[in-house]
């Protein structure tokens, strides 16, 4: 089975990211990684395959730098990987109009088409959960979010989706687009090989144009409120202390 | 010559750096309680490849640059160093493999190591240590055979090893001339492991006697000549003692920040502790040695590199490193106080860790011979 993981470069999660001076989250600094949520797909497209067989491509839409994050995903797993580049601020929707376009010419320059397309459930910085959806709209594909596994059907495809309550599987023709939630194992490391070998590789830039005006735009953000000060029971005895914080939390009816 | 670390290397140290804390460090707390050998993390260790950085390329390694492996050890010895002993294990005992054997040996024995093995290096008997000449330890010649008497102690690594390099006395009347190392392969009649030793610190790396009882090997064993053990032990020795400064610094490192980061947050007499000069100095201190002791291993490790003589230069790295990451370890405890003599802390292991640097892969006394020689040499 062909695979395409579209993966989205976000601020490193370990990085504290506070608003700038325009109002806009200061992510200069955070330097950048490859989306939690598609480094799993990648890993679950990586397993799919090596059980089953096909091959796995990654696709990012983002600056030269990202090149680097593709790389990363070359060196666990992914066949190959395109850089795409694109003018003009995109929406949700055009970002996955943007993306269709990327399908597209991947799929030309590998004369052959995708049956499976797998998103990250979101991105750890919007976190909108749309874009994986909507490729699947603009492509006319099936669509299941939240997959955690996924097996052949036949010609099709069986997709085990997470809910809160437990899950739901289904099954689909393709080709099919999925989001891909938090499997039950974590994305396997590098060897040093083929790192190495990864950073070497050569990434081919695609150029997709400029993205479809925003119809949605964002008027600003703000931050969540700072926590207040804690309050702090100083009485020198555990019990006269104890006394005093079960009449405070009686207070504050948490009692 | 600094210690530089390629672009595409810092990609790499991510990686191990990621594994390091999310895989190494908080797990090693159980197997420094229990001191069992923590196999899953080697497992995971040998999937990224991290105990076969010493195989050339040539017999199918890496090929990474010297002061790259540098960073990637230290890494590894920051979240553990006992972990970076093991790994370093094969290093160690490829070494003299690589300096005396033939192709085949060489072949062999990277084929073991690439392949998810392991090696150990046996040098060490009870009546020979710093004087590693007086081994008791004895091979004899029987036609096409040698036939191996005696008993190794301290052998990092004996207990999981699939090779070993074992040094013997071919001829004793010929002193350290009359030494010579050989191969001998797991599963070799009479060739046992014995006492395991229950050790202070690097608790997840294995430390085992090794008996040899009667163990006959074929003579294309040998590495090398016969009576050229010692002189290649001590080539070992040169090349080893740079790496074990290297996990030095890496511990010592993880000293520094453990030490900083409850400094910061250890609040006496209104203020954080790290706004005293005591401790700030002491932090001071700990980041001077530390960074000397990283400078000295790079200097040793572009030496060898570039074919020139590093034997001074690599028993200082290793005498300064293992010297330092003693007080370093020492001054930690100190800033946690109370705390950093808890078990409940981590710094208390990174102490017990440290020891073994003033000791291992010759004592910081031999190391001072060999620099003070050469020192006294040159004039």
């Amino acid at each position: 089975m062909n695979i395409l993981v579209c993966v989205k470069q976000v601020p490193d999660d370990y990085a504290e990211i506070r608003l700038g001076g325009d109002g806009k989250p200061a992510t200069a600094g955070a330097g950048t990684v490859n989306n939690a949520f598609d480094t799993y797909a990648l890993e679950l497209a990586v397993r799919f395959c090596e059980a089953h067989g096909g091959s796995v491509t990654a696709v990012t839409i983002g600056p030269e730098g990202a090149q680097s994050g593709l790389k990363n995903l070359l060196a666990v797993g992914a066949g190959k990987a395109y850089l795409c580049a694109a003018s003009g601020e995109a929406d949700e929707g055009g970002t996955a109009a943007l993306l269709a376009r990327a399908v597209e010419l991947c799929q030309e320059r590998e004369g052959a088409a995708y049956d499976l397309i797998l998103c990250g459930k979101e991105s750890t910085d919007e976190i909108s959960g749309q874009v994986g959806a909507r490729l699947a709209e603009r492509l006319g594909a099936a669509f299941v979010s939240g997959v955690v596994e996924a097996e052949p059907s036949g010609d099709g495809l069986k997709a085990r989706q997470e809910t809160e309550e437990g899950g739901v599987v289904y099954e689909m023709s393709l080709p099919a687009v999925l989001t891909i939630a938090k499997p039950a194992y974590d994305p396997r490391y590098p060897n040093i090989k083929t790192k190495m070998a990864a950073r070497k590789a050569v990434i081919p830039v695609l150029e997709l144009g400029a993205a479809e005006p925003a119809l949605v735009s964002c008027l600003g953000y703000s931050e969540p409120p700072k926590r207040e000060a804690g309050v702090v029971i100083q009485e020198k005895e555990a019990a006269e202390a104890v006394k005093k914080a079960v009449v405070m939390l009686a207070e504050a009816n948490v009692l | 010559m600094g210690y530089m670390i390629s672009e595409d290397c810092k990609e790499l140290l991510k990686d191990v750096k990621d594994f390091a804390v999310k895989q190494i460090k908080e797990q090693v707390k159980q197997y420094d309680i229990s001191g069992e050998w923590p196999r899953e993390i080697y497992d995971q260790a040998i999937e990224m490849q991290l105990h076969m950085m010493d195989v050339p390329e040539e017999y199918g390694g890496l090929g990474l640059d010297h002061i790259d492996q540098a960073a990637i050890v230290e890494q590894i010895a920051w979240a553990d160093a006992g972990v970076a002993v093991t790994l370093n294990g094969n290093g160690l005992a490829l070494k003299p493999v690589l300096i005396a054997g033939s192709e085949e040996q060489k072949r062999k024995c990277c084929d073991i190591i690439v392949n998810g093995g392991w090696g150990a290096f046996a040098l060490t008997e009870p009546d020979a240590g710093c004087d590693a000449g007086n081994g008791k330890t004895t091979a004899i010649r029987e036609g096409d055979s040698y036939v191996l008497n005696g008993r190794k102690c301290f052998i990092t690594n004996a207990s999981v090893a699939d090779f070993f390099v074992v040094t013997a006395m071919t001829d004793k009347s010929q002193g350290t001339h009359g030494m010579s190392a050989f191969l001998i392969y797991k599963g070799t009649p009479g060739l046992s492991v014995g006492n395991h030793e229950n050790k202070m610190g690097v608790r997840c790396s294995t430390t085992s006697d090794l008996v040899l009882d009667n163990v006959r090997i074929p003579v294309e064993n040998r590495l090398g000549e016969e009576g050229t053990g010692f002189a290649t032990a001590m080539k070992t020795l040169d090349l080893a003692r740079t790496w074990c400064a290297v996990i030095a610094v890496g511990l010592a490192q993880r000293c520094i920040d453990e030490a900083v980061a409850y400094a910061k947050q250890r609040v006496q007499f209104g203020k954080p502790i790290c706004r005293n000069q005591a401790i700030e100095f002491k932090i001071a201190d700990m980041e001077i040695r530390t960074e000397a002791s990283r400078q000295l291993v790079a200097h040793a490790i572009r030496l060898a590199d570039a074919h020139l003589p590093f034997g001074r230069e690599s028993a200082a790295a290793k005498c300064f490193a293992g010297d330092s990451v003693m007080q370093t370890a020492t001054d930690a405890v100190q800033i946690l106080g109370g705390y950093g003599y808890s078990r409940e802390y981590p710094v208390e292991k990174l102490l017990r860790d440290a020891k073994i640097f003033q000791i291992f892969e010759g004592t910081n006394e031999i190391q001072r011979m060999v620099v003070g020689r050469a020192a006294i040499n040159r004039h």
